[in-house]
């Protein structure tokens, strides 16, 4: 099971956090990674795998969840590792190429830090339902319904693009097996041509997804929806365990400034 | 009690053509007709999706021309659609069901608690926190008539709620809509197969934007003839009682259930053997 990008239903404290507090120091943790030197990465590291354990994962799921980019962390590394100027470690030198100390741990470096930005997205999105990041969005987005913002119908939106994703690759990989089983041909080729065979797929693509949303619409006016206010089910309400949570996160972020490293 | 009474019309041919109908509460009401027969339109005049040219129609004795009622109408009326895909909003089953009861400006306590009722009906509060893209069509289905439940309609029209599913899924569903029937919700039941509405109260056949015929689904599925005329399907029962009608059996063609042929044909078997020939 890979958890990135994927709600992993679960009854742990993590999920059971405001989303806001989850939002919000998801974007907080994302500055200081970038912002971060060794200090400060090896104590955000210790945090998240933290967290990753009280939310109720293993140390495998969180590895498992950098699989998808391992390819980029290698290529991130060893362009870092060759393409440094700077001091150079001579066994590793080949001409033109050489490895250089600052290569190595600027490299290191670059691929914590992804690794750390990974695995705070993991954390939110794997215990979060999508349905808690609309709402969300909603209250974050209220204070601009007093000029003219139509929050609701925003919360609406994303609401109806997260659902229908997961439909749309679906279809996709359909549309593309029956293309491929009348001798369309989608590997290789000049680009001009597979911009053209991808149009075979993008066509019907989209005409479906024009019938979709035409159902969809008079699907949901059956249901009583018009523009403009609706009510939620989940109500959010910040509790002590939210604050908690949310100054947790602060005094992590502070440490490095604190111990001024 | 819900009255309607209208005919509408749009462009040169009118889709529908003054159309009468009453539907009593508390009942189980069939529709069936060919494609393109009008079906789909007279549903969405139901709850106001579609508003009559002429004529009207009222639920509960609310006029649906008047937008002042429609979000009453379409509390009061659910439509559940054929594709169960294209009717899920929300991200999870619970936020999906919870979308109509939102629109109603409920309060959070009470859409919590409409929508736990609502999944408990259809045997769904298991799946509550589940995605709709891993569900199964059959479970869309039910999660579909969860999200019209929790608005707690006092009727509910299916327009052909079967048509993708497969046939276990079919019989969920079927089974799912006669509970609700059972507790009190009068249904409006589309369909292309006369078996899958022969428990109805009354069946309409729609023909051309008209009722061609009305009637208890016995009297409905005795005239077999004139619903192949129509390309209607007519259940195998009913068909092999026919085809032996017209070979000289004494049968009535209108069997409504397996049993009830089992006992007739029986009784031919046994007249057959006391009299010395089949």
């Amino acid at each position: 099971m890979n958890i990135i990008g994927q709600y992993i239903p679960g009854d742990s404290v993590v999920h059971q956090l405001d989303p806001r507090v989850k939002i919000i120091a998801t974007i907080l943790l994302s500055v200081s990674i970038l912002q971060g030197r060794v200090f400060g990465l090896t104590e955000l590291t210790m945090f998240l795998l933290a967290v990753f354990a009280v939310g109720g994962f293993r140390l495998r799921d969180a590895i498992n969840a950098l699989r998808p980019i391992r390819f980029f962390l290698l290529l991130f590394f060893f362009l870092h590792l060759f393409f440094t100027p700077g001091e150079t470690i001579q066994p590793l030198s080949w001409g033109a190429f050489s490895v250089t100390y600052q290569g190595l741990f600027k490299g290191t470096m670059v691929v914590w830090q992804f690794c750390l930005l990974i695995w705070s997205a993991a954390i939110l999105t794997a215990t979060t339902s999508p349905a808690a990041v609309v709402t969300a969005l909603d209250r974050f987005l209220r204070p601009f319904g007093r000029i003219g913002l139509p929050h609701h119908d925003i919360a609406t939106m994303v609401s109806i693009a997260l659902r229908f994703f997961p439909v749309f690759l679906e279809e996709m990989g359909k549309i593309r097996e029956a293309q491929e089983a009348r001798g369309a041909d989608f590997r290789g080729g000049s680009p001009l041509k597979r911009v053209k065979a991808a149009s075979a797929i993008l066509v019907p693509l989209l005409f479906s997804f024009m019938r979709r949303a035409e159902s969809l619409a008079v699907a949901m006016e059956a249901r009583a929806y018009s523009r403009g206010p609706r009510t939620f089910m989940e109500e959010l309400r910040m509790r002590r365990v939210d604050y908690g949570a949310l100054g947790v996160t602060l005094v992590v972020l502070a440490m490095p400034f604190v111990a001024g490293l | 009690m819900k009255d309607i009474s209208f005919s509408y019309e749009r462009g040169k041919g009118r889709a529908l053509k003054d159309i009468s109908l009453n539907i009593l509460e508390g009942t189980y009401v069939g529709i069936i007709g060919p494609n393109g027969c009008g079906k789909t339109s007279l549903l969405r005049h139901f709850d106001g999706l579609l508003i009559p040219d002429k004529g009207k129609v009222s639920v509960d004795g609310l006029n649906t021309r008047d937008a002042a009622n429609l979000k009453k109408v379409r509390q009061l009326v659910g439509l559940v659609f054929q594709n169960p895909d294209n009717q899920i909003v929300g991200t999870t089953v619970e936020e999906d069901v919870s979308f109509g009861p939102g629109n109603l400006l409920l309060s959070p306590g009470e859409i919590r608690r409409n929508v736990e009722r609502a999944l408990e009906m259809v045997a769904m509060e298991k799946h509550a926190g589940r995605q709709p893209h891993t569900l199964s069509s059959g479970e869309k289905q039910l999660v579909a008539i969860a999200g019209v439940l929790a608005m707690n309609p006092r009727y509910i029209a299916f327009d052909e709620p079967t048509a993708y599913l497969d046939p276990s899924a079919r019989k969920r569903v079927l089974a799912a809509m006669r509970k609700l029937h059972r507790e009190g919700i009068t249904v409006i039941h589309v369909t292309h197969h006369m078996d899958e509405i022969t428990h109805a109260d009354e069946v309409l056949v729609m023909e051309k934007g008209a009722i061609a015929g009305r009637g208890k689904p016995a009297e409905i599925l005795s005239r077999i003839e004139w619903l192949k005329g129509l390309g209607l399907d007519t259940p195998p029962v009913t068909e092999l009682l026919w085809r032996l009608k017209l070979m000289g059996a004494d049968v009535r063609v209108e069997a409504l259930t397996l049993q009830d042929a089992c006992e007739q044909l029986y009784s031919v078997i046994e007249k057959g053997i006391s009299g010395g020939s089949i």
